[in-house]
This record gives C-alpha cells, structure tokens and sequence, in this order.
C-alpha cells in the first residue's frame, strides 16, 4: 500500500498531495470541482492615501507605490467577521444553485472571528450560527484556522472527502473583518521598518465556495497539495491589541516574502508535475494577494525557476487590498463576474502564508462560467 | 482500512513561568506520545491542533504550526525530497479531538497521509485577568496510522444544537479600565461563561448522538466495552453512562484535578484505561454550540 507522501510509481513528494496523473492507489474515486464561488465585499472604502493620513506620527511611508494598495474595503455598521461570511455563503448557494439542505459539510475559515462588532467569539465555533443560518441541518460543521491560508486549507480538506465519496457537496467560507489590524498599525507606526507595516494592507470581504461531485468524466480539481514549513512559523504572528479594540499583527514581512518564494519554487514545481503540466499550461495563475511587488517578484522567481511563465496573473489587491484568507476566492469570484474566463481554462491557485503554509490547487473552470452568466 | 490509535499521551502544564503554558504543555504531549509509539517528528505527516485557549490567545499562525517546529517534524524541505508535515488547526470546542480525528481517518482513507496526529491544550493566558477561566492546564495528544483491517475507528456522528450556543461561550472583547491610565484605557480580556444549565442539555445532547450512532450502526450499547465521554465539567462520564447503560466500571476516568479538562479531555481519559484487542469503544464528546460528537472505536 502506498502512501506518506509516496504516489503510486514510487516517487516521494514533499507535499500533502490530492489527486493527479500518478495519484495514490488509496485516492479517490471521484473528481470534486468548483460549483459555485460567492462573495460578499463591504460598500465602504478606505484609500491608503486616507489611511496613511490617520497615523498617529509622520511616516513619510508611500505605501501604495510599495504595496501597489490603492484602496480596501472596510466594514459598516452592523458588519463583522459573521456577518461577512453569512452574505457570502447565501452567494454561493445562489451561484451553485443550491440550498444549505444540501451540504454535506460546512468548513469556516476565518482568522477574525468578530461578531457584534469587535467581540473575538473562540467558543462556541462560528460554523455552529452560520449552519443555522443557512438551513444547512445535515452537514458536519467546524471551524479551521490556517492564517491566511484558511480556505484554501478548506478547500484541501474537503476535495478530499469528495474525492472519497465522504461527502457529496460542501462549503468552505471566511469572513474576514480584518481592516481593524491597520487601524491599530496606523496608531503606531512610525517607519517604513515597522513590524506591523503589513496590517496596513489589510481590507475586509467575505468569500465562499462551494464543491460537489463533478458528474463522471467531468473537469474539476486536478491536483491539490499542502505543506507546512515551520522553522518560518514565527515570521508572523497576530493576537489580541495590547492597546486598542481587536487585534494587532506582527511580522518580519521582507523575511516572509523572501522565503515564501524562494521554499515555494520546488513545491509549485511538485504540484504540477503532479498535475502532468508546465507552469506556461496555466491560463490563470492567483497567489496570494499580499502587494503587486511581491506578486511581481514571486512570479518573475518562479517562471525564471520553472522554465515558463502562466498566461495570466491575477492581482486584485489593487482594489481589495490582502483580504487574509479570502483572496483566492474575491479574485476569482471577479473574474468569473467579470466574464474572463474560457470554459477550457486551467486555474492555479497557490497559498503562501504565515507558518510557512504553502497550498496549491489546479483546476479546469469548465461549468463555473455558465453559473455567472457567461458561455465562453 | 482502518484508523488505529497507535499512542496518547497527556502533560501537565507547569505552573506559570516565563515558559508559554499551552505551548510547553502540548509540545511535552506530542513528544511524548510519538515516543510512546517509537516514532519520530519526521515520520508525521499531518499535525491538527484543536486547543482553544492559546497563549496570547493567537490568532496567526496556526498554533500547530508552532508546535511543528517545536517538535522538529520536517521543518523544511531537504533537497533530496523526503516528506513534509502538513499542519493547521481545528476549532470545534471540545468535541475538536473527535473532529480532528475523523479528518485525519479521511486523510489516512485517501493516501493522503499515513501517520497524523490530533493535539490539543489549553490554558489561562492571562491569569488574573481572565474571567471565568477554569480549566485545568493540560496537553494531550493521539497518534493515528492505518492498518489493514476493519479495526479503529468505524462510525462517526456529529450533531449540533444552536439552540443551546448561549450555553456555553468563550470570547475577547474591550473592557474599559480607567484606573490604568490615559495612556492604557483598557485591555483585552478572555471571558468564558458557562451557564448552570449546560451539564444537563450537555446530557441530552450526548445521549440522543450516542443513540443515534448506535441505531446507524446497528449497535446494541450493552456491546460497549468501553466509555470515553467529556464535555468540559466533571462528572458528565459518570452521568452518561447511566444514561446509556453502561456500567460505571467501564467508564474512563479522568484522574482527580483533570474531570473537566476541556480539549484535550478524551487523552486525558485514555490515559487512565488500555483499549483490549477486541474492545468496543464509544468516545462522545460535547462542547460549545451545543455541539455532540460520537465515535465507535473497535480495538
């Protein structure tokens, strides 16, 4: 019997790995795919160029050449973390076409857990009120913690237990009322060195996604993988303000990026030889929203490492800024709206966050684009 | 296939020191346990954490990915390939073990993972300042592998009861404090409030779970060998069994001090039992929410 890292032709992989041309004997029986992505993205605005002018001392930080942040999305009133992720949810069913009744399992995501305003909820776990709310009676519910590779850690767990038969649908969701952090950041950075620069980037969203049984023969997942690389799991850590409402964040934010990339390059790699693909096979390819420079570097990195680069890369924290776990899914949720995908598209998801957590999962859009009104 | 408990394992946290309590109390757990079945960090392939109340009560990263490096399980890639460990955490109150044992079990099914491991602990972070925290400072943690057979765990069934969610509540809100001064305002502050009432709807919930299993699974309950049950208070094993069926003596007790451990509970009651080759063994837990959880376990 194979296993622990080991696919059926003998060969080792360092990641966590589902699916692919050479997939575990044990794997499964089914493929999972994408049935409907829903968001819920806050009315209000935040430009950096308003944030900036709120911090407590001169900065002299141009954050948005840095950061390529131009503006976030922040919560109004009667908006959290619950809230977020309930608007969200109610999205995705509508895109799947589906109702709570029909979810086998229900997965949140969230690293804030703010509802009624900044009041952290540990217990009883969030997913408890949002199955209620849904009418999602049947499915199993629980709450994961991933920083902000929260849903795409969501999405690992629960392809594999469609993959299996486990379950036949589910929903992984986070609402992240996270805009709070740079609010704290802004009362007291001072320099561009600053260990919590990177809350600044931080805006508010709420996302969902929905998977199910693709119909035999059907596109879906093709490869999802994770790992964690923790001699790097105190680069970042966020908890309770000392001196304010909510949370503050702390990171070594140049370390993270750097070795982000560089430990990335064989795992992506790992990922699509999995697949039986070339990075210039994906159409699509979303990282994690952090800033334009990072994405910039980390690509330029991969495709140099990689011998290729992907047709398209996704940036959305222009406009969104690093909406925590929810990014993958806001920026293919807008792409989907926005009707830039082709049915034949192959999309590459890749999580790199605080841990070191690196997750990627490769799909075919296939059936998505019908689900938003488009039929190219 | 099946999922077997190679090894559990529990540890006190030391009384506060400049050492972090949840932190010390499940890294000294997860060694423990990996010693206890001649393993070692690098052979972990899946690590869940299912504490709640962290030190500092950190949010990021995921507390098992502290516990990762701590133990040294793969904490980079070689480049000679290998395998990674692959952690993050489950927050489902104290029925977080079964659940992390149930998504280790599909893990384990898939191929995904031949080795996991399920942790939890919690303890006071801020003591003094805290309100309503009572839970002893304990560690605990289960080795999970797959064999061949239909041994290990067979059914799982989870349950929830929004109904009863004021019941039992833990959260971080603003607390004014004028005394401290201008330039501190107010701080912080963990509550956990746990109503009279909860023990009693913490019965029913587990009883009609409990049942619900066994019907599903066509299991007469005078079969069990065993009963694993925790759900943050003590003497809800006890109270359970009566409630079942189950004679007192084969019930998992806790040792004197640990009855109302939260999270890492069922360790804790494994530590004081063996499980016998040919045992039944029905694991309910409760918590928050009101969330149940049922599991058969067959030795």
């Amino acid at each position: 019997m194979e296993g622990n890292g080991r696919s059926v032709n003998g060969s080792r992989h360092w990641m966590a790995l589902e699916g692919g041309v050479d997939g575990s004997d044990r794997g499964g029986s089914y493929t999972s795919r994408f049935a409907g992505i829903g968001v819920s993205i806050p009315e209000r605005r935040l430009s950096t160029a308003e944030l900036m002018a709120s911090t407590a001392h001169q900065t002299h930080i141009d954050l948005e050449r840095l950061t390529g942040v131009r503006e976030r999305r922040v919560v109004g009133e009667g908006e959290d973390s619950y809230t977020l992720a309930v608007d969200a949810a109610r999205d995705a069913l509508a895109h799947a076409d589906c109702a709570g009744e029909d979810l086998d399992v229900l997965i949140v995501a969230s690293i804030t857990h703010y509802v009624g305003g900044l009041r952290m909820q540990l217990e009883p776990p969030l997913s408890v009120s949002l199955k209620e709310a849904l009418g999602a009676q049947r499915a199993m519910s629980f709450d994961i913690s991933n920083a902000c590779a929260g849903m795409m850690t969501g999405v690992f767990i629960l392809n594999d237990l469609i993959r299996q038969g486990r379950a036949r649908r589910g929903m992984v969701v986070s609402g992240e009322y996270i805009s709070q952090l740079g609010r704290n950041a802004a009362r007291e950075i001072r320099t561009i060195e600053s260990d919590q620069l990177a809350s600044l980037t931080l805006g508010d969203a709420g996302a969902a996604a929905i998977l199910e049984r693709a119909p035999e023969g059907a596109p879906g997942i093709e490869v999802a993988g994770f790992t964690t690389l923790a001699e790097h799991s105190r680069l970042c850590l966020a908890f309770p303000a000392k001196e304010g409402l909510g949370a503050s964040m702390y990171s070594d934010a140049r370390t993270l990026q750097e070795v982000g990339i560089e430990d990335t390059v064989p795992l992506l790699r790992e990922a699509l030889d999995q697949a039986g693909l070339a990075f210039d096979e994906i159409d699509y390819f979303i990282p994690h929203q952090t800033s334009a420079r990072a994405i910039q570097k980390g690509v330029k990195e991969f495709s140099e490492s990689l011998g290729g680069a992907p047709k398209h890369v996704v940036v959305t924290v222009d406009e969104f800024g690093n909406t925590s776990s929810t990014t993958h899914f806001v920026a293919l949720w807008k792409y989907l709206s926005e009707g830039r995908f082709a049915k034949e598209d192959r999309v590459m998801l890749l999580s790199i966050a605080s841990g070191l957590e690196v997750g990627a999962v490769i799909f075919k859009v296939d059936q998505l684009v019908e689900r938003y009104g488009h039929d190219h | 296939m099946g999922t077997i408990i190679e090894a559990t394992a529990t540890a006190v946290a030391q009384e506060r020191s400049m050492a972090p309590g949840a932190l010390e109390a499940v890294d000294a757990a997860a060694r423990s346990c990996l010693d206890r079945a001649r393993r070692t960090a690098g052979e972990l392939d899946l690590l869940i954490n299912v504490g709640v109340y962290h030190d500092k009560i950190l949010s990021e990263p995921a507390f098992a990915s502290l516990i990762q490096e701590d133990i040294g399980a793969n904490l980079s890639q070689p480049p000679d390939a290998g395998h990674g460990t692959f952690s993050f955490d489950v927050s489902n109150g104290a029925c977080g073990l079964l659940t992390g044992i149930q998504l280790v079990d599909g893990m384990l099914a898939s191929g995904t993972a031949d080795l996991g491991m399920v942790v939890a602990s919690d303890m006071d972070p801020e003591p003094g300042v805290s309100q309503g925290f009572d839970f002893p400072a304990v560690g605990g943690a289960v080795l999970l592998s797959a064999v061949d057979s239909r041994a290990g765990f067979t059914a799982f069934r989870f349950a929830t009861f929004p109904e009863f969610a004021e019941l039992f509540e833990g959260y971080v809100d603003w607390h004014d404090d004028a005394g401290r001064g201008l330039a501190h305002p107010g701080r912080n502050v963990l509550t956990v409030e746990i109503a009279e009432s909860y023990s009693a709807r913490a019965l029913e919930c587990a009883e009609s779970t409990a049942r619900e299993l066994a019907a599903a699974q066509a299991l007469d309950l005078a079969e069990v060998d065993l009963l694993v049950a925790t759900a943050s208070v003590e003497g809800f094993a006890d109270a359970l069994a009566r409630r079942l069926g189950v004679p007192g003596e084969q019930v998992a007790s806790p040792p004197d001090g640990l009855a109302d451990a939260h999270t890492a509970a069922p360790a804790v009651a494994l530590e004081s039992v063996g499980l016998p080759a040919g045992s039944t063994t029905l694991f309910v837990s409760v918590g928050a929410g009101i969330t149940a959880a049922a599991a058969l376990y067959r030795a």
